[in-house]
């Protein structure tokens, strides 16, 4: 993991909260399904993406799976499962969960998988070399500029997200493995918008702006610096924090399958996304994970609707639409109004 | 890292995803489903509404409720034992005499997926084999897989257009038809053909829609109880639900059951009946409309293990049931979109269904007459075959146009209205496939976008592996025994290297920039821009055309349609855009100019092309210089960007006593004074043309931007700045 020396403390950004706490509800749940961050450049998007990676929890892997399945459950590539058929025992071992960049410049072979060069010059064998979604599976997907992404890597992100299974039926080859990921995204919006269907794939959507408190500015900076200058004694600096950090996620983890939600929380739930006129049922969905995720981390017994309130924005701010000739949902006083001033 | 692939991948294992019966709500969406299960020649359910609506979910989960079937064991293509539409070998084999292994196995939903090669759908030569033994073996591809079993496409208004073509070849004759890499077979491919789309992406092709028996619009539910047990169950455990094994027992008797229907004349008439009066278009909705109601028929006797005979009598309930699902997508609606309220459609249906004797039955006298019995009798045999018998729909559908005129065609069908500019013939970036894997234009050269099949070039820069293994590979065995080194190495030679060809999708990027101060005229400008871009739409999905739309007035300009291809979105966007206040002229061309500039960013081949709609007369200053000449120079800059623009001049008078009646000071009212036209003067600054003097319509708008789109492109890169 000598890559991640060089990566800057997570504890160690100035403000940014929603942000933040999207990214650490994902650690928590990573069935929230992931987040779009909007926002200008600079401001420490990327950053903080990169930075979680040192705060995720470890993951058992079965030994020589190039999907890097689970040793249980029911998302295990066909290799594996053959050998579970055929009653051996899968070797485990732990490891880190990772961040899998996806470059915007990625071909399409890069990012499914292709032929195996190789073997079908060498020894007429085809064989499949697995791709970006064979890598990111169980890890987190990042896509830096999501939106400047060419439409058909986008064709095949959104299968992929939709089903958990990366199926590949080109070149020749034919074959599916499960990639399964927390997909994270980062957009300038000044740039293009992303396309309606993948908007909906992000589980949370939050707006980062630059920070406008002289203070925290002036911090942002000198950490900036500390950290440029000697980054291993900056990151050892900063250890204990993300010592705590860790430890945080990992109780709120354990707690999650244990956290409470009432029917009247659910409904308090269901009236937002109806008020708000939202599509479909995802937000919905992903609003239970989320407070749930929340009142995890805040180690809270049960999910009340101040946890709703506290992730409504983050849930709903990409899946309202503004209808012309009225004025835009306020989603905040709407939050208010159903919820209460929990 | 290499994964070495032993025959064909073990789909069945595929996780599992929620289950049928376990989806709230959408009770629609299920219903066509199950009938499209109960009865193939239905031809397929197309699933259209927005995200989050359990769309994809549901067609996964009818994996599990899926009749069994038998099947040919070691028959590549699933045949029937002793049905019809046999491979040839299968045919072979039974006229031989030989007893053929049978199975029985379920139903399978295969997934066609969007990026998806056509070698991998259609088949090829078998790699290894030819390699290895020098032996020339076609590889069944999807189609082949799909024979007989569920064909899901997820997104399938994204489908790329050569896989849209292979597909629809197979749909309407029920074979899939190989010629390439030295290989020729034909083999059946007949499946039950299920689409999900969400509009907001983009429209269907007409004859792709056409194709799907079915159709049915979801949306989310609104209930406040609904959405409560929606999110209970998503917090359950998966299992297999006791719902979706009755409801595969009940599917099973239900196909069982469809042979011993009867299906009395009144409900084929009324089919008929249905579909002239909702003026739909073609004939197949009939046909659909009676198999869907047998299909339901069937479903409702299937509840019980032994239906009376009164239950297997198809009623005109079962009609009234079906028909919005068969007759949604073929409507001829006013301005052409789908998701359109079908207007009082199901009030007078099922006007007619209650009223059947009064309203009904005389009208059928009246028009249908001897033919119309034709028609039902017809119908009528074919609603009685063994629905194993499978015989393709579209054969029959044929049959039924040509030869049979039912009592639709001897009612003209009313022209479509609407555009007056219905469908406009914009210039195509790209050839329309023909022949099987050939393509010229359109392809990219740097290697960006999708591969979608190769080519014999002398130097390839971007070398198909694949398709140049598949050319050297009947020759290996030869080409080894001739060279000395012999062994297992892969022996090339020149004439089989194969470049990738590559397609992207490169359609224009249209971007109004509409004038919307107070003027007498703002209303109906407005109107016909928002008229125009809707017609501009309608093809949109075909051309990967974009519009966009940048309005402004008082003191700034908005970007009141981000660059969309979706008619929904226009419409949801364009319904009500505000008008009056001044003429910030600058601020919309630069609004305007910065939309294409972060197009271009994103996809430096899209084609833009700025539309202003303006009397030109700019009366507020972005930078605090003179408006006009702020304009101006936006306008020499739009020039220098290499950006196509077109000058629509909204306003009607060029009297210099007229305009120098508009309030004074304006640096264009002074100019206007000397006989100064700024819309003319503006368009030469952008190199565009210009039009004038004439009530603004949508076929004004329409015209000179059809024209402007006809151009030979340039391919105007923007000279650095």
């Amino acid at each position: 993991m000598a890559e991640l020396r060089n990566v800057y403390p997570f504890t160690a950004l100035v403000g940014q909260g929603q942000m933040r706490l999207a990214l650490e509800l994902n650690a928590v749940n990573p069935a929230i399904g992931g987040v779009l961050i909007r926002g200008e450049k600079g401001t420490a998007k990327s950053t903080a993406v990169r930075a979680l990676a040192r705060l995720l929890p470890e993951l058992e892997v079965v030994v020589g799976c190039h999907f890097g399945c689970a040793p249980r459950g029911d998302a295990m590539c066909s290799d594996c499962q053959g050998r579970l058929a055929a009653g051996e025992e899968l070797e485990v071992t732990q490891r880190q969960m990772r961040v899998v960049e996806l470059p915007i410049n990625a071909s399409e072979d890069r990012v499914v998988g292709s032929i195996d060069l190789e073997a079908a010059i060498h020894s007429g064998q085809r064989r499949f070399e697995p791709g970006v979604l064979a890598e990111a599976n169980r890890q987190i997907l990042y896509v830096d500029e999501v939106n400047l992404l060419d439409d058909h890597i986008v064709d095949v992100l959104l299968d992929a997200a939709a089903m958990g299974v990366n199926v590949v039926e080109r070149e020749g080859i034919s074959v599916w493995h499960p990639s399964r990921f927390i997909l994270v995204g980062t957009m300038n919006p000044e740039e293009g918008d992303l396309r309606p269907q993948l908007l909906d794939r992000f589980g949370l959507c939050v707006d980062v702006s630059g920070i406008t408190n002289i203070a925290d500015r002036v911090e942002i900076v000198q950490r900036r610096e500390a950290f440029e200058d000697d980054p291993v004694g900056f990151a050892a600096e900063w250890e204990e924090e993300e010592g705590r950090e860790r430890d945080r996620i990992d109780r709120a983890i354990a707690a999650l399958p244990g956290i409470q939600i009432s029917r009247q929380v659910l409904e308090g739930i269901a009236r937002l996304a109806i008020e708000l006129e939202v599509d479909g049922h995802r937000a919905d969905l992903v609003a239970r994970k989320a407070a749930q995720a929340y009142a995890a981390l805040e180690a809270l017994p049960q999910v009340g609707l101040a946890e709703v309130a506290a992730v409504a924005a983050m849930v709903l701010a990409h899946r309202v639409h503004s209808r012309p000739g009225q004025r835009p949902h306020d989603i905040a006083a709407s939050t208010r109004r159903v919820l209460g001033e929990a | 890292m290499s994964v070495y692939l032993s025959g064909v991948p073990v789909r069945s294992g595929q996780p599992e995803s929620s289950s049928f019966s376990g989806v709230i709500g959408q009770e629609r969406m299920k219903l066509a489903l199950l009938l499209a299960a109960i009865e193939p020649r239905i031809g397929g359910v197309l699933i259209r509404g927005e995200r989050g609506t359990a769309k994809s979910t549901l067609v996964r989960a009818m994996a599990a409720i899926l009749p069994t079937q038998e099947q040919v064991a070691d028959c590549p293509y699933h045949c029937s034992p002793s049905g019809p539409d046999q491979c040839a070998d299968c045919s072979d084999r039974v006229a031989r005499g030989e007893q053929l292994p049978v199975v029985i196995r379920p139903t399978r939903v295969v997934e066609l997926p969007l990026g998806g090669s056509e070698d991998r759908i259609v088949g090829s030569i078998d790699l290894e084999l030819a390699l290895r033994q020098g032996r020339r073996a076609f590889q069944p591809g999807l189609l082949a897989e799909a024979n007989r079993q569920v064909l899901y496409v997820d997104e399938v208004n994204l489908l790329e257009h050569h896989l849209v073509d292979v597909l629809l070849d197979a749909a309407g004759s029920g074979v899939n038809v190989v010629e390439r890499e030295e290989i020729s077979i034909t083999h059946p491919s007949r499946f039950v053909l299920v689409g999900t789309m969400n509009p907001d992406e983009g429209e269907l092709r007409p004859q792709l829609l056409d194709r799907f028996g079915l159709c049915v619009e979801v949306s989310g539910l609104r209930g406040l109880e609904d959405r409560v047990a929606v999110m209970r169950r998503d917090a359950e455990q998966p299992m297999v639900p006791s719902g979706d094994r009755q409801l595969a027992e009940r599917l099973e008797r239900a196909q069982r059951l469809l042979p011993r229907l009867e299906t009395p004349e009144l409900v084929v008439r009324m089919a008929a009946v249905m579909s002239v009066d909702q003026q739909v278009i073609g004939h197949r909705s009939d046909l659909v409309l009676v198999r869907a109601a047998q299909a339901r028929r069937a479903l409702q006797a299937a509840v019980t293990e032994r239906p009376s005979a009164d239950g297997l009598v198809v009623g005109l309930s079962d009609l009234a049931e079906v028909a919005e699902l068969a007759l949604v997508h073929r409507r001829r609606s006013q301005g052409g979109s789908l998701t359109e309220a079908p207007p009082g459609v199901s009030d007078p249906l099922s006007e007619q269904l209650a009223a059947p004797a009064e309203v009904g039955m005389p009208d059928l006298k009246g028009e249908a007459g001897p033919t119309g019995e034709t028609t039902s009798e017809n119908g009528l045999a074919e609603g009685e075959e063994s629905p194993e018998g499978a015989a393709g729909a579209t054969a029959e559908l044929a049959g039924s146009t040509d030869s049979r005129p039912g009592p639709s065609t001897a009612q003209p069908v009313e022209v479509e209205e609407g555009f007056e500019v219905g469908r406009i013939q914009l210039p195509r970036e790209r050839l329309r496939r023909r022949g099987r894997g050939r393509r010229s234009q359109t392809t990219s050269r740097d290697r960006r976008g999708r591969y979608v099949g190769a080519r014999e070039v002398e130097h390839p820069t971007d070398l198909a592996l694949d398709a140049t293994l598949r050319a050297a590979a009947p020759h290996q065995v030869s080409r080894r025994a001739a060279s000395e080194a012999g062994g297992r190495q892969l022996q090339l030679e020149p004439q089989d290297l194969r470049q990738k060809v590559r397609q992207r999708r490169i359609g224009n990027l249209i971007v109004f920039a509409v004038d919307a101060s107070a003027s007498m005229d703002a209303e109906q400008r407005m109107d016909a821009t928002r008229s125009a871009i809707f017609a501009l739409l309608q093809d949109a999905y075909v051309r990967r055309d974009r519009v966009a739309l940048v309005s402004f007035s008082g003191r700034s300009a908005q970007v009141v349609l981000r660059p969309t291809a979706s008619v929904d979105l226009a419409e949801r966007h364009l319904t009500r855009i505000a008008v009056g206040g001044t003429t910030p002229l600058t601020h919309g061309l630069t609004t305007a100019v910065n939309l294409i500039a972060a197009e271009r960013r994103r996809d430096p081949d899209v084609l833009p092309l700025l539309v202003l709609i303006s009397d030109g007369r700019g009366n507020i200053s972005l930078g605090g210089e003179e408006p006009l000449l702020e304009a101006q120079r936006m306008a020499d800059q739009i020039r220098r960007e290499g950006i196509r623009a077109l000058v629509i001049d909204s306003s009607r008078d060029h009297l210099p006593q007229l305009a120098a009646a508009r309030p004074s000071g304006s640096a264009a009212a002074r100019f206007a004074g000397y006989n100064f036209n700024a819309c003319v003067d503006l368009a030469e600054r952008m190199g565009a043309a210009y039009f004038g003097l004439f009530d603004l319509s949508e076929g004004a708008i329409l015209r000179p931007v059809t024209e402007a789109l006809r151009q030979p492109q340039s391919s105007g890169r923007p000279s650095s700045l």
